[in-house]
């Protein structure tokens, strides 16, 4: 062992804190190495300094200060325990945790619900903001629709609800489906919408119908478009 | 049930209890610390009469001077009664303690950033603390121990936090390499690091003040 290695492990030698076999390479390296024999006895002399110094000494008063200010304290804390202490005292560690799990589930259930409403309502609001002008454009007034889907109304719209929602979400559902209402007319104008119809006048003699159907993202939602069909064309008999 | 009482006895070792003592107590210690555990408020002072000088004595080697140390001690035994309840019984209550302790100092460290100054002789004897001391122990060996208690918490000052945890521990306290990596929550290794190159530093301190002294 060189001396500059035995330097470096003298100060854990002198309190016996380096492996039986590097502990005994060293003692036999000290045995006839003068310079690092002196520095183990340096060191060894310093901890005996340390130890001998560094032990305060205490009067019997001052301990029973100390005892009297602890249980002042412990009384002082006991008599005014904070809420949070007091519940956690009554109960016990797994009870805490219990309760813990159900408070995250709470708000991960919220959280999730929030979630889901933001994004159902995001595409509507994104597709208004886009076609601002969709609540300037007149509506034509329409006759009421009623029956079923072989009684329809020139140019009239029928919303089909799978199902009751909440009236957020129905009011979500109805800019939807005035936003198509606009476009849908202008891409496929077949036929001018006949005056008796728009004036309400559906009882008399109906020209024959074209149907389009529109599934919106919603799946409760359907927008169902009725234009009148030209006779002669062959394509529009669905 | 041996086993506990193997490891109260060791505890009792570590923290010191007088001989005496020790030897008797060392059945009664498992009770006190069940009694305790159970609020029995008379077990707690006997924990507190069993444990308090050891407990100041490590906290002021932690902090440099008595008044901290005192406030610490006092912290000690609060938290002490509030966690005894997690307490089990096939736990190390000597290590659980000393965890305390080092956690306390360190806190009251870092509350208060640098540690104060050491009280000398003079100041404590202006606080009136050590009155009962002086009257029976000669003024001169008192101011000369008192000098030499400076000369430590300065020595001590020198280290870092973790180093100075790790020797008060280690060549204070007289706990095991092991233990004393149990303790700080570190592997033995890193203590052995700590504690030689804290030893490296008291003895160049010790050397420079020394010098200092006899150039005098």
């Amino acid at each position: 062992m060189k001396c500059r290695r035995v330097e470096k492990l003298i100060p854990l030698y002198v309190e016996g804190d380096l492996a039986s076999g590097k502990a005994n390479h060293l003692a036999s390296h000290l045995e006839w190495c003068g310079r690092c024999n002196w520095l183990a006895d340096e060191y060894r002399e310093s901890q005996s300094w340390l130890r001998v110094s560094a032990t305060p000494e205490f009067d019997q008063s001052l301990l029973e200060n100390f005892k009297a200010g602890v249980l002042r304290r412990i009384e002082n804390d006991d008599s005014k325990p904070s809420l949070l202490g007091a519940v956690i005292q009554q109960w016990t560690r797994r009870q805490i945790f219990a309760l813990s799990a159900a408070m995250l589930m709470i708000v991960g259930v919220v959280v999730f619900y929030i979630y889901q409403t933001r994004v159902n309502t995001q595409p509507s609001t994104k597709e208004a903001r886009q076609t601002p002008e969709i609540e300037n454009v007149p509506q034509p007034a329409l006759p009421q629709v009623h029956g079923t889907e072989t009684t329809p109304g020139a140019g009239s719209m029928e919303r089909h609800f799978a199902s009751s929602r909440a009236s957020r979400k129905l009011r979500t559902a109805s800019t939807v489906i005035a936003t198509r209402t606009v476009e849908l007319p202008t891409q496929l104008q077949p036929a001018p919408i006949p005056e008796d119809l728009i004036t309400g006048s559906i009882e008399t003699e109906q020209p024959p119908m074209l149907r389009i159907e529109i599934q919106t993202s919603d799946p409760n939602i359907r927008i169902i478009w009725f234009a009148p069909k030209e006779v002669e064309s062959p394509k529009t008999n669905q | 049930m041996p086993g506990e009482v193997a490891e109260i006895a060791l505890m009792t070792d570590s923290l010191g209890l007088p001989d005496s003592s020790a030897r008797t107590a060392v059945s009664s210690v498992a009770s006190m610390i069940e009694r305790a555990k159970a609020g029995d408020p008379a077990a707690f002072e006997e924990m507190i009469d069993c444990y308090q000088r050891k407990v100041i004595t490590t906290a002021w080697r932690m902090v440099g001077n008595r008044e901290d140390a005192r406030d610490a001690a006092q912290e000690v035994f609060l938290r002490v009664y509030k966690y005894l309840g997690g307490f089990r019984a096939d736990q190390d209550f000597a290590a659980w303690l000393y965890r305390i302790i080092i956690n306390v100092c360190r806190d009251q460290m870092r509350k208060r950033g640098r540690p104060d100054q050491f009280t000398s002789f003079e100041m404590e004897h202006e606080l009136g603390n050590l009155d009962a001391r002086t009257s029976n122990d000669d003024v001169e060996a008192s101011a000369i121990r008192s000098q030499q208690h400076a000369m430590i918490a300065q020595a001590l000052d020198t280290l870092s936090k973790k180093e100075r945890a790790a020797i008060v521990l280690r060549d204070l306290e007289g706990l095991t390499t092991e233990e004393v990596a149990r303790v700080l929550g570190s592997t033995q290794t890193t203590v052995r690091s700590q504690i030689s190159s804290a030893r490296a530093k008291i003895k160049k301190f010790k050397d420079r003040a020394l010098a200092g002294t006899r150039q005098r």
